[in-house]
Parts: structure tokens; C-alpha cells; sequence
């Protein structure tokens, strides 16, 4: 039996080996993707200096939820600017923003096309179960183990777990079009894909937008775990505040993570509503 | 029954069966070679039979009701006509084409254009203003905004919303609802309307104010409609001829005086039990022949044959003559008695003695 466990251990190492003496220039491309992906994002987050950041954000806040949120917003924001962790809040964003986009790219897709075919929605349930049962710091190590350490392995960790959600709310969504709107769609004489345009999406959409949301919490979580693998942003912050035993550090850098979070979460909250 | 032209028969069903369950198709060949019933057919496939055996003409420019309770397999049937149910057996043609063999693209053109419905859930696209889900039939056809909005716009001014037209569904009452429903049929101006239980959820006022105007906007528009309502004084309200429906099967078909005076059996007995017969009973039918009456033809006061009973007790009240005398064209053609009348309004088949 241990003989058995040995020699799977050593299949799988020598496996990944192979891959990355094999295989190194895909990997090295798809490195290059992602890295590429999330440079960009965060170039443009630290365009504009942190202030004018914060009064827009903040005047974004104002729009879609009030007069309140929008101070409360500006004034968070510039608190983690005074704190000195602008630049780590801003890659940490950019990290979520990079892997939300992946991940609604696949999973937005995925999940209508499991919302239309009930026997993919049945194949991909259980691989969605197993994906969010298992710790989700699982994921840094096949990532690691072929794209080294930074962004890029993080993205790809927070792209798995931020998948789930938003597949399985598309096609929540999607399924439940009331059979009577069905009907009329038929009795009009649409075709499939006005079928699906003008009727079952619109009835589909707060459930896609719930499933954004949810997304993108995900991301939020795992993007701060990713801090191990040399992620960057805050993440990495909290990570090298444990080891050094650097409770004040960590404390600031928390704090940033709670005011970036609530910020997205609310304004993304509204927005789906409002939609 | 008189032969009708069939070029003035939109809608004809023949011999349809609609048999649900997953062994359907051997309880189709079973009931076809066996000739199996309802409850055979439950029992040995475990299938239940939505729709057995019917036949129905739907005439050009016609209101055609169709009455049953729940479960007597309306709402299946109206759905066999447009094909939103497949029937299992039997040809529906919708203006001389077999809906069944439409291929997808036709199946669509047909439905677009040639036939509305309306639902009794409404279906109005909450996300749409009222405009836009009158419009929404021309829409799926692909006409220009323009113009697809100047035809909603003109279906919403005939059932009396003209104002409600940027408003949304959710704004609307049960009643304004329905009537965009009736509006967004009317917009692809197709001749043929279904009508699924479209008052049942209203209440009482309101849903004889629509079933009046229902019935005035088809016949002035020239449309036909089948008309399913499990409500048999809407069915003659509406309807210029009525089937009754029970347990999927069509007991009786006829114009509302027709199954009054007439009823098929127990069942329908008991259901025309409670109607008035005042506006319904013609004079044509409970007048006797002119043979038959003793006295003289000359004194009486006159009336049409399509008078209905409740206007000759007016007459006979008002000039206190024992009898009137029906007649077409300036000829005599009968004698109503008061004893025809107390006959015809018990509902009496025999009223007429010939």
C-alpha cells in the first residue's frame, strides 16, 4: 500500500517535471497573458494620483447609493493612502479586477449554456461542489508548481474559485424563465435566439448580476490568500507582517482589505438592482 | 348541420387526440387499434388522454367558445391549434394548412402573423413599457421601431389605453393589464385570436365590460377567435357557437340556444339548468305553425323570428293579445302562444310542437 502511495506521488512530480521541461513555452505564454492582463489594469489604477482616485470613487458611490457612502467612500480611501499602502491597494484591485474579468469570461458563457442544456448543468454541478469544498489555497500549488511565483499564479488560484458562483447563478437564472413567458415567446413566433435576447435573459439578469457579485468576493478572498505565492498588493503585505510578527502593519493592511471590499460590494450591489 | 364553404373555415381540427405521459405513443396505437378509453388507457400505460377525439370548425369572422371545468382539456385543445402542444394524433389545419407538417421557419411565420393569443397569466414583459410589449409580436418579425410602434400605438387607442403607453405592466390594474395582452395580439393584425381564459382571474365587473368590448372589437375588426372559458354565461356572452368540453371530450357543440334547448346529455343539462332562457330563446324556436292556431292571424301584433323571448313578453303584456305572429319578409311563418312562451322559458325542448 505505501509502495502504491510512493509510486503515485512520485508519477504526479514526475509529471509536472515533464510538463515544465516540455511544455515550459505554453506556460511560459500563458504567463505572459496574464501578466500582461493584469500590468495593464493596474497601470491604469494608479493613473490618476490617490486622491482624484478617491473623489471619483467616491462620487461613484454618490451616484448609485448616496450622498453618504460617497464621503464615506473618499475618506476610507485616502485613509489607506495615509496608512502607505496606496500601491498595495491598488494591485490588490487590480488582481481582482484582472481575475473577475477571466473569470466572468468563462463562467458567464458556461453558465447560460448550463442554464439551456439541463445535462451539462448536471455534469458541472458536482465539479462546482468539489471546487468550492476544497481549501481554497489548493489551487496555489499546480499554479505555482507551473507558472513560478507572482500575478500570475494568483490569478489563475482566484480564477478557479471565483468561477463557481457566478456559472451556477447564470444558469439559476436562466432555468427559471416562467414557463408562461416561454409560451408567449412561442405564440409570437421568436426564433431560438430571440428566445433567449429578449425573453430569458432580461428574467435571467438579477440572478447573472448576484452571481457577479458573488464572484467577485471570491476573488476578493483569494487574491488576499495569494499574498504566499508573491501576488503582491496587500495580500503579500499581511503575509510578510505575520512572519516578522508586525501586528500594527497587519492591522492597516486589514483595514484596506475591509474598505476595498465593501466599496466594490456595494456598488456592484446597486448596480445589479438598478439594472 | 348545414354544409359550410370550407374556404370560410379558418381553423379545422379533426378526430385530435393529445396523450401525455411517456408511453404515449404505445397508447396512441393502443387506443387507435383497440379503440381503449380514457381509463384503459390510464390504467395499462400509465398516460393521461389531455385531448380525445376532437373535432372543430372555426368559421371566418366567428367567436368560438370553448366551455369546460378544469381538466377537461380546454386549454390543451386551444394549444393544439398553434401548435404549442404537438397532438398526438389527428391533423389540425389552420387556413387550409396542416400546422403539424410547418417546418420551423413556417411554424413561426404562421404564428406571428396569422394567429394571436392571449394568455390568462398575461405574460406582459415586466421590463417593457406598455408600448413595447404591444409592439413586441412586430418586433420578433424584425419591423422597424417606427412603424412597429405606430401599430401598437393604434392596438393600445382600440382597448382604451392611449395613455398608459409609457407606463410599465407593473403600474397597471388586472383589467388595463389584460387589455394590453388583447392589444399586443391585435398588433400583428393576425384573423385568428385564442383567447386562454383571458377574464378568469378578474372580477366581476370589470370582466363583463371586457367580454362586451371583446366581443364588439373582434366582430368590428372582422377577426375570428377561439375563446376558452370554464365560465358558461362568459361562453354565451361571447360565443357565436360553443363546444362543451368534459374529461378531454367534446360533448356538445352548437350556438347557445342550440345547446339550451337541446342539451346532449345529463351533463350539459345540469349546467344550462341555471341560465336565463329570456335572451337566449328565439321566437323561431318555440312558435307553432300557423296551421295550428285557431283564432285570427289578422289583430295579432307581429314579430321577427330572431326576437328573443324576453321582447315577446313585452309584447304580449303591453297590447294583451293571447298570441303574436312571427314573420320574415312580410310572410307569415308562425304563431307564438303564451303558452309557447311559458314553454320556452322553462327551456322546454318540445316547446315547439309541430
Amino acid at each position: 500500500m505505501e509502495n502504491f502511495v510512493t509510486a503515485f506521488d512520485t508519477t504526479i512530480d514526475n509529471a509536472l517535471f515533464w510538463l515544465t521541461d516540455h511544455a515550459a513555452f505554453i506556460f511560459d505564454g500563458a504567463r505572459a497573458v496574464l501578466e500582461g492582463l493584469y500590468d495593464g489594469v493596474l497601470w491604469l489604477s494608479m493613473l490618476p494620483p490617490f486622491y482624484l482616485a478617491a473623489v471619483l470613487v467616491g462620487l461613484l458611490a454618490w451616484r448609485v447609493l448616496n450622498l453618504w457612502a460617497g464621503i464615506a467612500t473618499a475618506v476610507a480611501l485616502i485613509a489607506c493612502a495615509a496608512m502607505g499602502l496606496w500601491p498595495e491597494t491598488m494591485e490588490t484591485l487590480a488582481l481582482v479586477i484582472a481575475a473577475s474579468i477571466i473569470a466572468l469570461a468563462i463562467s458567464l458563457p458556461l453558465g447560460v449554456l448550463a442554464g439551456l442544456m439541463p445535462r451539462l448543468d448536471r455534469a458541472l454541478v458536482p465539479v462546482l461542489d468539489l471546487i468550492q469544498t476544497m481549501p481554497p489555497y489548493i489551487y496555489l500549488l499546480p499554479a505555482i508548481a507551473l507558472l513560478g511565483f507572482g500575478p500570475a499564479t494568483a490569478l489563475v488560484a482566484t480564477v478557479i474559485v471565483a468561477m463557481p458562483p457566478a456559472i451556477r447563478l447564470t444558469s439559476l437564472g436562466i432555468r427559471q424563465t416562467p414557463n408562461e413567458f416561454i409560451e408567449l415567446g412561442h405564440a409570437s413566433g421568436v426564433t431560438p435566439a430571440q428566445m433567449f435576447w429578449k425573453i430569458r435573459l432580461p428574467f435571467a439578469m438579477p440572478s447573472i448580476m448576484a452571481g457577479v457579485n458573488q464572484s467577485l468576493m471570491m476573488a476578493f478572498g483569494m487574491v488576499v490568500i495569494a499574498g504566499i505565492v508573491g501576488s503582491g498588493g496587500l495580500g503579500e503585505t499581511i503575509y510578510g507582517a505575520i512572519r516578522t510578527l508586525d501586528i500594527a502593519t497587519s492591522i492597516n493592511a486589514s483595514i484596506a482589505i475591509v474598505v476595498l471590499t465593501m466599496v466594490l460590494d456595494r456598488v456592484t450591489q446597486s448596480l445589479a438592482r438598478t439594472k | 348541420m348545414t354544409q359550410t364553404d370550407t374556404s370560410d373555415v379558418l381553423i379545422d381540427c379533426q378526430s385530435v387526440w393529445k396523450v401525455f405521459g411517456d408511453r404515449s405513443r404505445e397508447a396512441i396505437g393502443a387506443i387507435t387499434q383497440r379503440g381503449l378509453g380514457k381509463q384503459e388507457v390510464l390504467r395499462e400505460f400509465g398516460c393521461v388522454v389531455g385531448v380525445s377525439d376532437a373535432s372543430i370548425q372555426v368559421r371566418r369572422g366567428e367567436i368560438f367558445c370553448i366551455m369546460g371545468l378544469s381538466g377537461s382539456g380546454k386549454s390543451t385543445l386551444i394549444r393544439l391549434l398553434n401548435r404549442l402542444i404537438e397532438p398526438s394524433l389527428g391533423q389540425v389545419k389552420v387556413k387550409g394548412r396542416d400546422v403539424a407538417a410547418m417546418d420551423a421557419a413556417t411554424l413561426r411565420e404562421t404564428r406571428a402573423r396569422h394567429i394571436g393569443m392571449v394568455f390568462q397569466s398575461v405574460a406582459l414583459l415586466p421590463q417593457r413599457t406598455v408600448l413595447e410589449n404591444a409592439a413586441f409580436g412586430l418586433e420578433v418579425q424584425g419591423v422597424s421601431r417606427d412603424e412597429r410602434n405606430r401599430a401598437a400605438s393604434a392596438a393600445l387607442d382600440k382597448v382604451g389605453l392611449s395613455d398608459w403607453k409609457a407606463r410599465y405592466p407593473s403600474e397597471l390594474s388586472g383589467g388595463m393589464q389584460q387589455r394590453v395582452g388583447l392589444a399586443r395580439a391585435l398588433t400583428s393584425d393576425p384573423e385568428i385570436i385564442l383567447m386562454d381564459e383571458p377574464f378568469s382571474a378578474l372580477d366581476p365587473l370589470i370582466r363583463r365590460q371586457l367580454q362586451d368590448e371583446f366581443r364588439q372589437l373582434t366582430k368590428d375588426l372582422g377577426k375570428s377567435a377561439v375563446f376558452i372559458t370554464h365560465d358558461l354565461d362568459e361562453a354565451i356572452r361571447i360565443g357565436d357557437r360553443i363546444a362543451i368540453m368534459k374529461d378531454g371530450v367534446i360533448i356538445q357543440t352548437g350556438t347557445a340556444e342550440e345547446i339550451v334547448m337541446n342539451p346532449a346529455d345529463q351533463y350539459v343539462a345540469d349546467f344550462v339548468a341555471g341560465i336565463s332562457r329570456l335572451h337566449l330563446i328565439k321566437a323561431h324556436s318555440v312558435m307553432i305553425s300557423a296551421g295550428q292556431w285557431q283564432g285570427a292571424v289578422d289583430g295579432l301584433p307581429r314579430c321577427s323570428p330572431e326576437a328573443d323571448i324576453d321582447a315577446l313578453i313585452g309584447q304580449i303584456t303591453e297590447t294583451g293579445s293571447d298570441a303574436i305572429a312571427v314573420e320574415e319578409d312580410g310572410k307569415l311563418v308562425g304563431i307564438v302562444t303564451i303558452r309557447n312562451l311559458l314553454l320556452g322559458v322553462r327551456g322546454d325542448a318540445d316547446a315547439s310542437a309541430h
